[in-house]
Order: structure tokens, then sequence, then C-alpha cells
């Protein structure tokens, strides 16, 4: 006689699979340190074909565009944007001499010069993936545990900050861009005369622009708070994940809520996410 | 060979969409490749090893990934499960129904992804969720015109087919 299908029995099964999942779900959450020595394999595996890929990703991107827009304007608009990031950069070293405060030198091979960063080993490291899926803001580097690298070092791009690395392989760490809403910064504003205002900077990507694949950043702030456009976004160096004075973005807009008692700053990321291959990762433990 | 050309076919759907697909995502969504290709081996298993193979993919991408292990697993279960529910009743060679098909199911996947993210605390509002679901699905949806044909042809004819071991 076949066994029948008992109805109390499969909603049973499924609850209990339904509660150990989001237990396991629970247990190895982002930050958590979950061993996973098959992930880890995969990932180091995986990333030379994936770096390939991405390259060839671009190739493709770069290529398609100049058909449909025309090689002149392709190069055009490179050059522009090279000449962006330079001027950017100008503009950062031209604020920097403003800020009494602040103390960061010329930029250095494109890099910006942070005396806090200097006590730090960095390694640089190429862009080798981007999350698979569509629910987070992840990127994978090409350096991992066998390079020094730890959970929670701050990783920085030419121009500014660019996430944190959430986990680690022997090849390749992961790292949590800051334009996700799971990272938060904690960050000041420094005006032109170079006074700081506190606050915490938290990515959009998972509130109302989750979907637009720039993202975004936004800082709190209480209503009597002097805060300007075009203002500096800079670490504060508190909560011991980031060092101090590592530039984050600009200012774009300041709203007020509708209870009058905050304000949002909207902030314009320095980093060009969208386009990121390379990044320096921090080396937080030991120092240089 | 049909078990190489397989787990190739997984890592691939595993390596795409973060690399080249990043590249041609639209307003940051990107398809959903080992959900698409689990409901593929779903079209072309029975219940059993569907599941069974939307189980391997899921921790396959769970273990990628690095957390929340459990998340797809389930959810490729699911996908594959109704996948092989909906294929008893609709005809599997109707290349017209096949995208329709593809993008329930995805969606009711990427449902359960949501369902679980909410439900390990991750703070994400109704109306991305919603954008979200739609967009993998419809993307997904989209691919089946152009994947669908070929990896049927090999289910039947090609190097996918599953061959006894008497007829070995």
């Amino acid at each position: 006689m076949g066994k029948r299908v008992n109805g109390t029995g499969i909603a049973v099964l499924v609850f209990f699979l339904l509660l150990g999942v989001l237990i396991s779900i629970r247990l190895t959450g982002l930050g958590s340190n979950f061993p996973n020595p098959i992930g880890g394999v995969l990932q180091g595996v995986l990333s030379p074909v994936e770096k390939t890929l991405l390259q060839l990703g671009n190739g493709i991107k770069s290529n398609s565009k100049g058909l449909w827009d025309f090689r002149g304007v392709q190069i055009e608009n490179e050059t522009l944007r090279k000449k962006v990031d330079q001027l950017t950069g100008d503009n950062l070293q031209l604020k920097e001499q403003v800020l009494a405060g602040m103390r960061y030198t010329e930029l250095d091979q494109g890099q910006f010069r942070n005396p806090a960063l200097d006590k730090f080993e960095k390694v640089g490291a190429t862009v080798v993936n981007r999350n698979p899926t569509a629910w987070y803001q992840t990127l994978t580097l090409n350096r991992g545990s066998k390079d020094g690298v730890a959970q929670n070092d701050p990783v920085i791009g030419d121009l500014g900050l660019v996430g944190k690395v959430v986990s680690v392989s022997a090849t390749t760490s992961e790292v949590l861009m800051i334009l996700d809403g799971e990272g938060q910064v904690s960050a000041l504003v420094r005006n032109s005369t170079g006074n700081g205002t506190f606050g915490i900077v938290q990515g959009t990507y998972k509130r109302g622009s989750r979907l637009t694949s720039e993202g975004n950043l936004q800082m709190l702030f209480l209503r009597e708070d002097v805060v300007n456009v075009g203002e500096l976004v800079l670490t504060a160096g508190r909560g011991g994940v980031y060092p101090q004075d590592i530039p984050i973005g600009k200012v774009k807009e300041v709203k007020l809520d509708p209870s009058g008692l905050l304000k949002t700053a909207y902030i314009e990321p320095l980093v060009n996410f969208d386009n990121l291959e390379e990044a320096y990762i921090v080396k937080m433990v030991g120092g240089k | 060979m049909r078990y190489i050309l397989i787990a190739v076919m997984f890592l691939l759907c595993l390596i795409l969409p973060g690399t080249l697909f990043h590249f041609w995502s639209w307003s940051g969504i990107k398809p959903d490749l080992l959900m698409l290709l689990t409901i593929y081996m779903a079209l072309h298993h029975r219940l059993t090893s569907s599941v069974l193979w939307g189980f391997g993919a899921g921790l396959l991408e769970d273990l990628y990934l690095g957390r929340y292990i459990g998340m797809y697993t389930l959810s490729l279960m699911v996908v594959a499960f109704l996948s092989y529910w909906l294929a008893e009743r609709w005809y599997r060679e109707n290349f017209l129904i096949t995208p329709f098909m593809v993008f329930l199911v995805t969606a009711a996947g990427q449902l359960v992804v949501a369902f679980l993210s909410l439900g390990a605390g991750l703070p994400w509002s109704m109306g991305d969720i919603g954008r979200l679901v739609f967009g993998v699905s419809l993307y997904n949806a989209v691919l089946v015109p152009l994947t669908y044909p070929l990896i049927h042809r090999s289910f039947l004819h090609g190097w996918l087919r599953y061959r006894p071991r008497y007829e070995r």
C-alpha cells in the first residue's frame, strides 16, 4: 500500500524548513565570520575568468557605444571624463588648501594623499566582479587573505572612499560599497572655515532610488546645523572602521524633512562607482 | 560530457550577471541566469531531480555569495518545483508559453528571495521589491527566445540529453 500524503505533515515540514533557512540566513548574514572554504575555493578559481569577462564587457561596452554614438564622440567623451576626474581632483586640492584643518596634500600618482592613511599599508587591487544579483551593491577585488587583507579593511578609489571589505577568501575580497544602505559611515561636513558638522552617511541603494544604477548617498542633520551645497564630506574616523579625513563626496542638495526637525543632505560621491576598475585596500591590522 | 556541460553552464550563470550583464543592466536590474537555468533543468527532469538540481544550484550560489546561506537554496528549490508543476500542465515545446512561464516562475522565485530577506531583517521597501521582481522576471523572460530553443534541442537530441546506463 502506497504512503498517503499527510497535509499536516507537509505543513510541519515546510514550517521547519522555513525556520531553519531563516535561522541560517540570520547566522550567516553580512559581517558574520561564517567560515566558507567552498566559497573561497569557488572565488579563487573563478576570479581569473571573471576578470577576463569584466574586461571583455568593458570592451564590448566601449565598442558598441562607439557604433551608436560615433567613435569621435566616444573619444571626446572619454577625454572629457578624464578631464572631469582631473578637475575634480584639482578642485579637491584647492579645497584642501582652503581648509586649514585638512592636511592631505597634492595628488600623488592619481591617488589623494592623506596623513591619516600614510601610517597604514595599502594594497592595490583590480575589480574582478560585481555582485551577480541585483539585490546588493558589492564588488569583488583580486586581493585576499594571502595579501594580508582582512574583514572590515577600508577600500579607497583614486578620489575617495569606496567601501569596506565584508568577506575575504585566500585570493579575493568582497567589498560592500558605501552606496549600499547596509553600510554606514560616520562622517563630517567641512565648511569653508574649516569647521565640521558630524553625521552618518548612508547609501540610498535600498531606499527610494534603489534601482538607479549609480546609487547615492545621504546624511541627516539637525535643523540648526549649517550645511551648504558644495561642501566636502569626509570620514570622521569614529567607529573604528574608516580612518579620518578620507573624502566621500560633495553636498549636492539640502532638504528639510516634513517634520521640520531634521534636514537631509544628498551627497554626490567623488568616486565613479559604475566605472571603477582599480582600488586600494587599506590594511588596518598592523599598520606600516 | 553531459554533467561537465551542466557544471560549466551553472558556473557561467553564476559569474555572467556580475560581469558581462553588469554592462547590460537596465536601471540596476540584471537577469537571474541561475534561476533561468534551474527553470530549464526543471522543464526537462522529473520532480525529484528538478528539486535536487534547484537545491544544488541554490547552495552553489549561496556559497559563492558567502552569506545568507539558505536564501537561494530554498528559492531555487521552490523555482524548480513550480517550473515542474507548470510544465506538467502546459506544453513545454510551446515557445510562446515558455517566456510567460519563465516570467511567472522567476517572479515567484524573486518574491521568495524578498520574503526571506525581509524575514532576515533587511530593510527593503515594497515599491523597490515590486520593481526589482518585475524587472528581473521581465529580463529573464526576454532571454527565453534567445536561449530556450537551443537548450531544449540539446536536452532532446544533443549533449544535454539524458541517456540511461544501458544505452551508454
